[in-house]
Parts: structure tokens; sequence; C-alpha cells
């Protein structure tokens, strides 16, 4: 049933260990001389989980239960210490909302510059230009330089452009409440709408158990780097509730 | 070799356009405010060069001319690309740390980093060199064929010194001390260089060739083989190939830090 074509995300027995060094000293001494002794922190223990194409999977765990970890290393930002990390398609994350921004340029220009990162020609992205723009709906603005910006119409740009790339993979971090409420509304909207899309697969992330399961069918409940549950939505939110108390 | 494929990889990905408007916009971000903004490209090294001509031409009462030329212009032509060297020694190592929004929070590759850093500040010497050739110009010192060498020396400077921004920047992304370290040696860098002298001029053969694998030395003497003692950068072969050793030398750090460093950067920063 595991169709090569059909997994977008694969996790196989991976492991994030952070090094935690005495001090930055000792950290560049352990570049040269592996003795240089240090504690290990495990984020992610030993974890293996499929996530197959159009699936909507939320991640529920505490804080530090190694949620925003696994999402760093999809999105290639942190690099898994062992095991094998498996992602097909391209991914859009609704975190770091601004992040690769650069405030010199315009809003249309850092359009350009974050598609073209993510692996998009110059005719994909003069495709998808308009309905960005559209989104965002920053007026004139968006030919002006970033940093005549307001946080929130940043926040606005980028998710202008998450979500409107025609993404694989979403990766939804609690981020859904961007600007005012009419803007929050239509990105919950348009979330929904890639949602529809049943070649689109979701993984979200939130301390908000309502919003898992109007998103997801199945929740993987973590803790301390390691899976506890795996399962339906309504079984992993009860497991989660149930060892919460 | 898989490690130089990653590199080549991500400046495919980025893409020359990218590079040179992230370059822009690293050079705009730091003149912008400034009351005389883009002066300041001018007037820092203008300032500079007087300091030292003034203490060593009237103070010291030495520069006498060399070559024919006036001995602020000989000091002219080598302190030209010592402005952009000077700038990447410390701002090479630490231009990923600069940068590290593009490192800790999206996918980024990192290699480019170091490439659009030092290309900003080769805008700069873009800038100083016209600067520099109107000035000998405008002393009736025309441009001649000489001049033809200006793009070989400009592009091992530029070679060199992106491939130091990438193994010493991602160094000093993990230890401040790395960067404390190059900006603390950056005047003995500068001294034990052949900017402020002719290496040529020194009579023990060993110290003159250990200088020469500093590649300020060949940099800056290359810069004045142009301007002032018109000969030709193959006349010195001894130079040539002190230059490749280092660079080769420097080359195998920046692989390294590459490969070691560039899976554990964004956990640390």
């Amino acid at each position: 049933m595991d169709n090569e074509k059909d997994i977008a995300i694969r996790f196989d027995h991976v492991t994030k260990e952070y090094k935690l060094y005495k001090n930055d000293k000792a950290r560049f001494k352990g570049l040269f001389n592996k003795k240089i002794p240090y504690k290990t922190n495990k984020a992610v223990n030993d974890l293996s989980f499929t996530v197959r194409r159009g699936d909507a999977v939320s991640l529920i765990g505490r804080n530090g239960a190694g949620k925003s970890t696994i999402l760093k290393i999809i999105t290639g930002v942190t690099f898994p210490t062992s095991g094998t990390v498996e992602v097909n398609g391209k991914i859009s994350a609704l975190l770091e909302l601004s992040a690769g921004f650069d405030k010199e340029f315009t809003g249309r220009e850092n359009i350009y510059l974050k598609c073209e990162l993510m692996g998009m020609s110059q005719e994909e992205i003069k495709a998808v230009e308009p309905d960005i723009v559209a989104f965002a709906d920053l007026g004139e603005y968006i030919d002006q330089p970033l940093r005549a910006y307001s946080s929130g119409m940043k926040s606005r740009l980028g998710f202008a452009i998450s979500v409107n790339v025609q993404p694989d993979i979403l990766i939804v971090d609690e981020a859904l409440s961007v600007g005012d409420r009419k803007f929050r509304k239509k990105c919950k909207e348009r979330v929904r709408e890639i949602m529809a899309d049943e070649t689109v697969t979701l993984l979200f992330v939130t301390h908000s158990l309502d919003a898992a399961k109007d998103f997801c069918k199945r929740g993987i409940v973590l803790e301390r780097g390691k899976k506890l549950f795996d399962g339906e939505i309504d079984e992993a939110i009860e497991f989660y509730d149930a060892r919460e108390e | 070799m898989d490690t130089i494929r990653i590199i080549i990889e991500e400046h495919r990905l980025l893409g020359f356009r990218q590079i040179t408007k992230l370059a822009k916009s690293d050079l705009v971000k730091k003149y912008r405010g400034a009351a005389l903004g883009w002066a300041w490209a001018l007037v820092k090294p203008a300032v500079r060069i007087f300091v030292f001509w003034f203490a060593f031409s009237i103070g010291m009462k030495g520069g006498k001319p060399i070559n024919g030329y006036p001995w602020i212009l000989w000091l002219i032509a080598g302190f030209l690309p010592w402005f952009y060297m000077q700038e990447m020694i410390s701002g090479g190592a630490g231009c990923i740390r600069k940068h590290k929004h593009l490192v800790t929070k999206m996918r980024f590759p990192v290699s480019t980093i170091p490439t659009f850093s030092s290309l900003s500040s080769l805008y700069i010497h873009w800038v100083l060199l016209a600067a520099a050739i109107i000035i000998f110009a405008c002393t009736g010192h025309f441009p001649d064929k000489y001049y033809l060498q200006i793009p070989f020396y400009m592009l091992l400077m530029f070679v060199f010194f992106t491939v130091w921004a990438l193994g010493g920047g991602l160094l000093a992304a993990l230890s401040k001390d790395f960067q404390n370290l190059v900006k603390s040696i950056q005047t003995a860098i500068f001294w034990l260089s052949g900017v402020m002298y002719d290496v040529n001029k020194i009579n023990n053969h060993t110290i003159r060739v250990i200088l020469k694998f500093n590649p300020i030395t060949v940099i800056a003497s290359g810069y004045r083989k142009v301007f002032i003692y018109k000969e030709w950068f193959w006349e010195d072969k001894t130079e040539l190939l002190c230059f490749s050793v280092t660079l080769l030398a420097f080359c195998i750090l920046a692989i390294w830090a590459f490969r070691r460093l560039r899976k554990e950067v964004p956990d640390v920063l």
C-alpha cells in the first residue's frame, strides 16, 4: 500500500540531537577534537512515520515535544543527526511568514526571491504573481520596499505567497492568526480551499485542539521527541487529554 | 567533490540575478540613512590615504617618488585593493552571522551568502577603481596597455576573498572567538603585507618569499604593477605560485568547513 508516489513525507528512525557544550569555546574546540565533552539533547528520538499524499495530519504535543524541530527538518532548515527523511513535492510553510524577505526589495521583488528559493521557474512565478498580489491586498505598497511595511503587512505578503504557490505540502504552525479579523477569515478559507484539493498534504501544528479537529483526520501525539500515539484525530486528542491529566 | 557540487548547485538555485540583487541590497542597507550616504564610500578611503600620506611623507619625511610617480600615487594604487580586502577580512568572517535569519528561519542556499556579500564589497571597489583611474589621469598618467591586467587581479582578489568568506564565515558563525581573532589580527595582516612597502626591496630572501604567501601582498603589488611599475603579471612567477598555494589551502579550508558545519550552523546560530 505504500506506493512510492503516494508518499509525501517519510521519517525513518529519525533522531535529532542537539550538542550542548559547556560554552562556545568548548564547541569550537569540539570541531577539531572529538574528546571534548558535551551533553546531548534529543529533540527528536528515533521517530518514524509516513504521511501519504492528501493526508491531513496534526502534530500534537506540549512545548518541547519536538514539533518545531520536526517541521524544521521537513522544511530543510535543520538536518537530522541520524535516520532518513524523504519529502516529495513543493513545501509551503506558514511559519516564520516574513523569513527570507529582504527589506530593501519591493513586495513584488520579494515574491520573486521567495519563489525562486522554492525552486520555481520564472514562468511559474509569473503565473502565480497576480494571485499573490491580489491575495495580499497591499494596494500600492506592493511596489514599495519592504522597510515601509508594517509587520502585519509583511505577514500578509508572506501568507499570500505561501498559499498561492500551489504547494504539494502545506505546513501550518498556528499561523492562522495573521492580520485583522477579515484577513484571518480569508486565510482560513484559503487553507480550506487548498485542503479541498485531495493531492495536497497538510501538516498542522497547534495547541488548539479544536482547530486540529477542524482540519485533520489523523493525529500524532508526541512527547520528548517520541511518538506516543498515531491514529484517528479524535482518539489522538482523547489520548493526549488523558495524558495531560 | 560532492561538496563542490552542492555549492555550485546552491548558486544555480538562487541564480545570478538574485545574487546580484542581494549584493546590491546589502550595499544599500549599509549606506542608507547616513546623511552623506554614498559619499562615505569615497570619504573614508580618502581620509585613510591622507592620514598615511601625512604621517609618512610629511611627518617622517619619507615617501620619495617611485618609478617616476609621486609617492601618494603609489600609495593610492596599493590601498585601492586593500579597502576591499580589509572589508572582506572581517566582513567575510561575519557574513553568515550577519545573515543568520536566512540560515535559521528558512531553507536557504547558505553557500551563496559569502558570494553576494563579497560582490557587494566589490561594487564599492569598482567606484574606487574609477576614482583612482580619474586621479591618475588628472595627474597626467593615462590608461595604457597594463591596465588590461586589472580584471585579472580583481578576479584573483574576488575569488580568494569569497572563498575566505565561506570558510571563515562558517567558522565565525560557530564561534565568536574566531570572529574576534580575525578582527584582532587584521592590523597584523596589513603590516605584514606589501601594502605599505615594496616586498621586493626586502634584502632577506626568505622573508621576501614568506610575505608573498600573503595574498594581500600579491594583490596590492598586482595593482601597483598596473598603475606604477608597468610590469606584466607573468613576470614574477614566485608571486603567482605562492598565491596559488595560499588559495588552494583556503579552498580546502572552505570545503572542509562547509561539509563539516553546514548542518551544524542552523542549530548553533
